[in-house]
């Protein structure tokens, strides 16, 4: 089997965790890791047999010897990369969130599906073990129709470099419903197949009073077909790496319910580890990818999906921004 | 202490069940109101048989204070309010079943009668459930620093309902129950609220739904509800409050909180901890450490409530603190109406950010009244 020859966009902690779990799928070689940052570019291009490490972005993703572009850059840079790349007929995958807007994201669909390849969003999420088997339970029809959903999503994560961090701002990170409330909302628009058509978001900041993006919101949604649904998020546990996730589905004939309290696991000062119900995630993610992309059976994360969670997204952040509920006027069915 | 029930329609067997039991208690009896339904005769007049007390001939027996020092009001709902004031005019001791009224206008005639009241009156709640009360602990101990969000869960079993609930209608008819699940359920979660952090409600969103096909659609009140609170100095809460088909709990219902604060989080959870046995039937059960815990928090408050009667004293969960929920569930059928952010009304007409929303004390009308529990 020919291997797919990918190429990474990207330097940074996540862009290191992508180089990894390609090189390791077998059939995939990675060519190339592409930053603004030589040294760092070479760093994460190590990580991978053979990979080259370059600062030249715009030639990398138009090669003749690539197969694939995974972007995995900060997000203002998605759309600039995720379009070149299809442009130049690749397919890409693209960590989320895709895109700051959905204009933006419209335009990436149109560079690569528009041009016959493909572009998948990393909704990693999707690909957790327990979130498959809420999944292929609701799948089933044993739940019934799900009504409710509540996810609390607790972590204690502060993002690097401090003030200075990226992240921070909100008119580079799209603002923490975006950067990472698409996590929950894709998960809920996933498990409800439904619409979100009304959103309300509050938040808070726990690790310093005047953060441009707070640590933790919460969201209420309701779902075209009537159903609701409660999203929370925290960044702000005390301990680094401490995760505490709580899911609760219920349907019109059963609920189903997880807690990663009940996880057996590792208890081991200093050494943070996921919990046995999520981990393994991005490299099922990226090896779903690669086989969709080889075999042209259809994506886990469609873009239509992808397109309803982060119009969801943007319109909670508005929420925030002006303390009223923002109705959603989605146009494209799921 | 010699107790009476006035109504025993709603909640009166398990209340009679504990009081029965305890030593310090008299029943007196049961009684009911003259022109009620002929089922609500009945079903009175069934708790008292199986709290073997007696079948009393009139309210005015319930609450002659040379009989009675302490009468519970277990009507419907819409009952409330108008029963509490004529036994604190009667001058015995009360406690009204929740919630205290169905509209924050009734509320307050029930305060404005407390306060020329020889006794107290209070109402049931869920404060002193073991977990709760564990986790005021943390917080007054200063182990979780400021508390800053709460995300709080209280759901109920709708395969339950014929079990649970005595008759369906006592939550689902607007006309008995006054409104539906955020009006029976939301109060519980504001209680766990103020109780754990102290702070007042300024702000309320809510969304509802008639989702789980128990009756509620058909009767035009909401069987679901997600609600977003604003507290004082910036904390914030969720609440996720319904019957569903299922609830995620041991019994009828669970109930959860999960407390964010600036230096540590807590999780209250009223099912846990809890001993699994295997095998028997069912081939998997849970077991509640003492108890399940809808009933602990029950018989711990009719405890307190018996204990401080004794002494002389009120509870320590009053009408204020009854009237500061219904203000919150008001302000979430207002939201749910408006699709806005309503302010909890406070006593005397004013809201919290000023804004005229035409709240039922507000307004000081019945179409604020009218507005609870009506599913839209």
């Amino acid at each position: 089997m020919t291997p797919l020859r990918v190429a990474v966009v990207g330097t940074g902690s996540f862009a290191r965790e992508h180089v990894v779990a390609l090189s390791q799928l077998s059939g995939v070689r990675v060519t190339h890791v592409a930053g603004s940052d030589l040294g760092r570019a070479q760093s994460v291009a190590a990580l991978a047999p053979g990979a080259i490490g370059t600062t030249d972005i715009a030639g990398t993703v138009g090669l003749d010897g690539i197969d694939a572009v995974d972007v995995c850059n900060a997000t203002p840079d998605h759309k600039r990369w995720v379009i070149a790349a299809g442009d130049a007929g690749k397919h890409v995958h693209v960590d989320k969130p895709a895109a700051l807007t959905v204009a933006d994201f419209d335009e990436m669909v149109t560079a690569t599906e528009g041009r016959g390849r493909t572009l998948m969003v990393g909704q990693t999420v999707r690909f957790q073990p327990v979130i498959a088997e809420l999944q292929q339970q609701v799948a089933s029809g044993d739940i019934g129709d799900p009504k409710l959903l509540h996810v609390t999503w607790y972590t204690g994560h502060v993002w690097p470099n401090g003030w200075r961090g990226w992240q921070l701002d909100t008119a580079l990170s799209g603002g923490h419903p975006v950067h990472n409330g698409t996590h929950s909302i894709d998960l809920a628009v996933w498990l409800m197949n439904s619409r979100p058509v009304e959103v309300f978001a509050r938040q808070f900041a726990t690790f310093a009073a005047n953060m441009p993006m707070p640590d933790s919101f919460q969201l209420l949604v309701r779902f075209e077909n009537g159903s609701l649904a409660t999203l929370e998020l925290c960044y702000a546990l005390r301990q680094p790496g401490e995760f505490l996730r709580r899911i609760v589905l219920a349907g019109t004939e059963a609920t189903l319910a997880h807690s990663t309290e009940a996880d057996p696991g590792l208890a081991s000062p200093g050494h943070p580890v996921p919990p046995a119900s999520i981990e393994g995630a991005l490299a099922a993610q990226l090896a779903h990818w690669v086989h969709s992309i080889r075999t042209k059976e259809p994506f886990l994360v469609t873009n239509r999906q992808a397109r309803a969670a982060l119009m969801t997204a943007v319109a909670a952040q508005q929420s925030l921004d002006t303390g009223q509920p923002v109705q959603i006027e989605q146009t494209v069915a799921l | 202490m010699r107790v009476s029930f006035v109504s025993g329609v709603r909640h009166a067997g398990p209340y009679l069940e504990i009081l029965r039991h305890d030593p310090r208690v008299e029943l007196v009896g049961v009684a009911e109101e003259p022109g009620v339904p002929e089922w609500m005769l009945r079903d009175s007049q069934h708790v008292a048989r199986r709290a073997e007390t007696a079948w009393l001939p009139s309210v005015d027996d319930a609450l002659d204070p040379d009989r009675v020092d302490l009468a519970f009001i277990c009507s419907e709902p819409t009952r409330h309010a108008r029963l509490a004031i004529t036994a604190m005019k009667r001058g015995v001791n009360v406690v009204v079943d929740k919630p205290v009224a169905t509209t924050l206008d009734d509320a307050d005639l029930v305060l404005d009668a407390a306060r020329d009241a020889r006794g107290f009156c209070s109402v049931i709640n869920r404060t002193h459930s073991p977990a709760l009360r564990r986790t005021r602990r943390y917080v007054d101990a200063g182990y979780l620093g400021l508390p800053r969000h709460l995300d709080v869960e209280f759901l109920a079993s709708g395969r339950h309902f014929s079990t649970s609930v005595e008759r369906p209608g006592l939550v689902i008819d607007p006309a008995l129950s006054g409104g539906g699940e955020l009006l029976n359920f939301l109060g519980y979660c504001v209680d766990a609220v103020r109780y754990l952090t102290g702070l007042e409600v300024e702000s309320v969103y809510a969304m509802t739904g008639a989702l789980f096909g128990a009756g509620h659609a058909d009767r035009g009140v909401e069987d679901t509800a997600v609600v977003s609170l604003g507290l004082e100095h910036g904390v914030t809460c969720t609440v996720t409050v319904g019957r569903v088909a299922f609830a995620p709990g041991l019994g009828p219902t669970s109930s959860s909180i999960r407390l964010l604060g600036s230096h540590g989080h807590a999780v209250v959870d009223d099912d846990k901890p809890a001993v699994l046995r295997y095998g028997g039937h069912p081939a998997l059960s849970a077991h509640p450490v003492g108890g399940d815990g809808s009933a602990v928090a029950l018989r711990l408050f009719l405890d307190h409530v018996v204990g401080r009667a004794v002494e002389g004293r009120a509870p320590d969960y009053g009408l204020a603190d009854a009237r500061a929920g219904l203000a919150v569930i008001d302000a979430a059928y207002r939201s749910v109406a408006s699709r806005a952010v309503c302010a909890p009304a406070k006593r005397g007409g004013g809201t919290a950010d000023g804004a005229a929303e035409g709240s039922a004390a507000g307004a000081g009308s019945d179409a604020g009244a009218a507005r609870i529990g009506v599913h839209s």
